[in-house]
């Protein structure tokens, strides 16, 4: 079997900001070509390395956004290389680059040079800020667009926990993960107006406007109420301060309590499980019987009662203990994983998420998140690993005659 | 009228509360008519969701419903009624995709897993969204976005060395989940366009959240280092690559922070002239990336010292003047109406709802230059367009559609 996009063809010339759209296509099934200055892009250069050892064929950043695809290494500071460039493009369905604004056009490698002759090209541009405006050629990172974007201004911390404490930033280069996912969305609703009509076009993926619509509550509360949210520790940042939700158990680690018993039936379990085991007796005062008086969120006494009580439960147990007993419980409770603890549940194993790959350095499979859907007629798959700089520079030349 | 590149398809949108939405969000604002199957004894909580216009919550007034919901239809059907559930599986019929974001069981509890689907309509697209997916031991379990965020490490990764995770104060997973929910089916119909086939898509909102964090576990299962250790988080420092300085600094002005990232030895050189060049930022041990990064509390307080100087757009224009990178960590209020560059790509819009008036909208990302996306209408009144879809959609005449109502199917 192989993936929904397989036959299309993408030439990628991205650095960190752009990759991941291309690792999305390329996971489907697309046949992805890398172009890579000779120095290989930028993103050989962000660890962590194999055995902190750095080199160009050793990021397992890189290896994680470049899986499937293949790398050549072009020039395009010189005629032969853009004229190589010019032939890979002519063959592509589709151009993905996060160069800065302006740059391709000046090589004469822009979409109205590339597209004539192919009209159905489409071309994604991925860029900070978009291709026009005042900011455009300003400069950028993912700190820097979580900022300006809106996302690091929702999280923090209570004044209690962190006196005077700055937005907090998610890491993980979660900005440009969002830009990517918005370029991917662009670029398939593009393929099916291809599809319908033959007809390509130009696709400009700004991180700045991809960031601002991703931050739910935040602009509807200045929509409606010229108010801008707060943030709080570890918890949704609201119009005021709202309850933890938050809390450490015996060994430490941290429970989210998304609620306590938000329906009736749910609540008679959670209320049981604390009875048997030395809390909660409280509970019993018909006030807690309202689903209303137990929203948290809402200044309600009950719920602050409540979320009291199961702070003293959670400290009382041991975090994973505290998770299971809950979800059986029906509570959408999670307890706070660093990423690799997540390799621990043997929930992801059984659906086959993880996945092995290998590269310089790594003999056996390393194991790394596979697919994010599961397709059930055309799978995700990992067809290759991450290529070495300019593996494939020969092949593809030959490929393009 | 522009065209749109979605048009022509119709989406049987089962979805509720925000991840859901948020891919049906996508697929309308790009043309696809996506209709919303609502129920009126158990309502999408978000239709009560705050901020609301007005004092009291009436199903029409959200504010936090109208921004996910907008370009949307909406019909009231009783599945619980047999009448109920025969419309929907005309509406399955009619329909290019399903999507769904239950909790993993429910589509069963229906009689409405994909096979029953495919039976219906044989190249159906059926998205299911869910906490778990709808296999693997833990698969019955239940996440908001949230729990997923916690789950999946990302709310680990966001804080203060020593303090309790800050995480991410909104549901950031649950926007996320329906990116991929929106990439995934967008992906089926091209599949469908060429082989004719269509497919159940089964997405799990944490393993979505874990993809997202594939260096770190690569550090893990390659190097044995956990994320787990002291000095992580690193709060606003960088983790990798490892530069300095990298950080949000105070600015005049009470919580006023600008975030600056310096990736390399020239960028410094060209921050510190952009302070004037004093004395302390020409101390050898901050020429180097390697320096700054072991002097980086003296190097973070210095810089603190220059930022508070100024109001942080003030910093923010001396710095990127410069050529270096720096952002002023903005509220939605900033973006609204001291952001230049949105203001200059016409990011802002309103649309008339019957309830609220003119509302406020943000735009459609990416830019397409032949086929964009559009805000056409604002969020559907509950069941709005209920007999409009069953006359248009599946061709019911007046006195069907008065049965049907009279039965109770519609409510």
């Amino acid at each position: 079997m192989s993936g929904p996009l397989a036959g299309v063809r993408v030439v990628e010339l991205c650095d960190e900001l752009g990759q991941l759209a291309g690792k999305l296509l390329a996971d489907m099934g697309a046949e992805v070509i890398k172009v890579e200055p000779p120095g290989g892009s930028p993103a050989r250069a962000v660890g962590p390395f194999v055995r902190d050892i750095p080199g160009p064929n050793r990021s397992l950043n890189f290896w994680y956004h470049n899986t499937n695809k293949r790398s050549v290494v072009l020039d395009l500071e010189k005629d032969d290389d853009r004229e190589n460039f010019r032939k890979l493009a002519a063959r592509a369905e589709i151009v993905i680059e996060s160069q800065a604004p302006g740059y391709l056009s000046g090589l004469g490698l822009g979409f109205e040079d590339l597209s004539e002759g192919n009209p159905g090209l489409i071309m994604c541009s991925i860029t900070p800020f978009g291709q026009d405006g005042p900011w455009a050629q300003w400069k950028s990172s993912d700190l820097v667009g979580l900022a300006l974007g809106g996302p690091m201004r929702m999280n923090g911390y209570d004044p209690e926990d962190a006196p005077g404490a700055p937005p907090i930033r998610g890491h993980g280069d979660q900005g440009y993960n969002t830009t990517c996912h918005f370029a991917a969305m662009g670029i398939m609703a593009a393929l099916l107006h291809r599809d319908a009509t033959g007809e390509g076009q130009y696709i400009d993926c700004a991180m700045h406007e991809a960031l601002s619509c991703t931050v739910e509550v935040g602009m509807p509360y200045w929509f409606y109420k010229r108010l801008d949210v707060i943030r709080q520790t570890g918890r949704h940042a609201a119009h005021r301060r709202t309850e933890p939700w938050l809390f450490m158990a015996r060994d430490g680690r941290h429970i989210l309590c998304f609620g306590v018993g938000r329906d009736n039936a749910s609540w008679a379990k959670v209320k049981q499980w604390y009875r048997s085991e030395g809390f909660g007796h409280q509970f019993d005062d018909p006030r807690f019987d309202s689903p209303q008086n137990r929203q948290p969120g809402r200044g309600n006494a009950e719920a602050e009662e409540i979320m009291a009580e199961t702070a003293r439960f959670i400290a009382a147990h041991d975090a994973e203990y505290v998770y299971h007993g809950g979800q059986e419980r029906d509570q959408a409770w999670g307890v706070v994983r660093s990423p690799d603890e997540t390799l621990g549940d043997q929930h992801f194993w059984d659906r086959g998420f993880f996945v092995g790959t290998r590269g310089e350095g790594v003999g056996e499979d390393a194991v790394m998140p596979g697919a994010p859907y599961v397709f059930s007629a055309t799978p995700w798959s990992l067809r290759r690993p991450a290529p070495m700089l300019g593996e494939h520079t020969a092949e593809v030349l030959a490929e393009i005659g | 009228m522009t065209t749109l590149p979605l048009q022509g398809i119709r989406v049987c949108d089962l979805t509720w509360i925000i991840a859901g939405p948020t891919a049906t969000r996508f697929l309308a604002d790009f043309g696809a008519e996506v209709i919303r199957v609502e129920h009126g004894q158990a309502v999408d909580s978000i239709r009560l969701g705050r901020p609301i216009a007005g004092d009291s919550p009436t199903l029409n007034n959200s504010g936090f419903f109208n921004y996910f919901n907008r370009n949307k239809k909406s019909i009231l059907l009783n599945v619980r009624h047999p009448g109920g559930m025969e419309v929907l599986k005309r509406l399955i019929a009619a329909s290019d995709v399903v999507v769904e974001n239950f909790s993993s069981g429910v589509m069963t509890s229906w009689g409405l897993d994909y096979p029953d689907l495919k039976a219906i309509k044989e190249d159906i697209i059926y998205c299911s969204l869910s906490g778990f997916g709808h296999s693997g031991r833990d698969r019955d379990f239940v996440t908001w976005g949230p729990t997923a965020q916690a789950l999946c490490g990302l709310t680990f990764m966001s804080g203060l060395p020593g303090k309790p995770p800050a995480g991410w104060g909104y549901s950031y997973m649950d926007h996320t989940a329906g990116y991929y929910a929106a990439i995934g089916i967008m992906m089926a119909l091209h599949h469908r366009n060429r082989t004719g086939k269509g497919q159940h898509i089964d997405l799990s909102q944490v393993e979505a959240g874990i993809v997202l964090t594939g260096p770190s576990i690569l550090d893990k299962t390659v190097n044995g280092r956990s994320a787990r250790r002291e000095g992580m988080p690193p709060g606003n420092r960088a983790w990798e690559p490892a530069v300095a300085p990298h950080n949000t600094y105070a600015c005049a002005g009470e919580d006023r922070w600008l975030a600056v990232a310096v990736m390399n030895d020239a960028e410094w050189l060209a921050m510190v002239r952009a302070m004037d060049s004093p004395d302390w930022a020409l101390d050898e041990r901050f020429a180097t990336n390697a320096g700054r990064l072991a002097h980086q509390d003296e190097l973070d307080a210095r810089i603190e010292t220059w930022t508070s100087e100024f109001e942080d757009y003030e910093a923010m224009q001396i710095l990127q003047a410069a050529g270096v990178r720096a952002g002023v960590c903005q509220a939605p209020s900033d973006r609204a109406t001291r952001d230049p560059q949105l203001a200059s790509r016409d990011w802002w819009h309103t649309l008339p709802h019957a309830e609220m008036g003119e509302c406020e909208f943000d735009g459609v990302v990416p830019k397409l230059s032949l086929t964009p996306g559009t805000l056409r209408t604002a969020s559907p009144l509950i069941g709005e367009h209920t007999h409009a879809v069953m006359a248009e959609v599946l061709g019911m005449s007046a006195d069907e559609i008065a049965e049907h109502e009279a039965a109770g199917v519609f409510m």
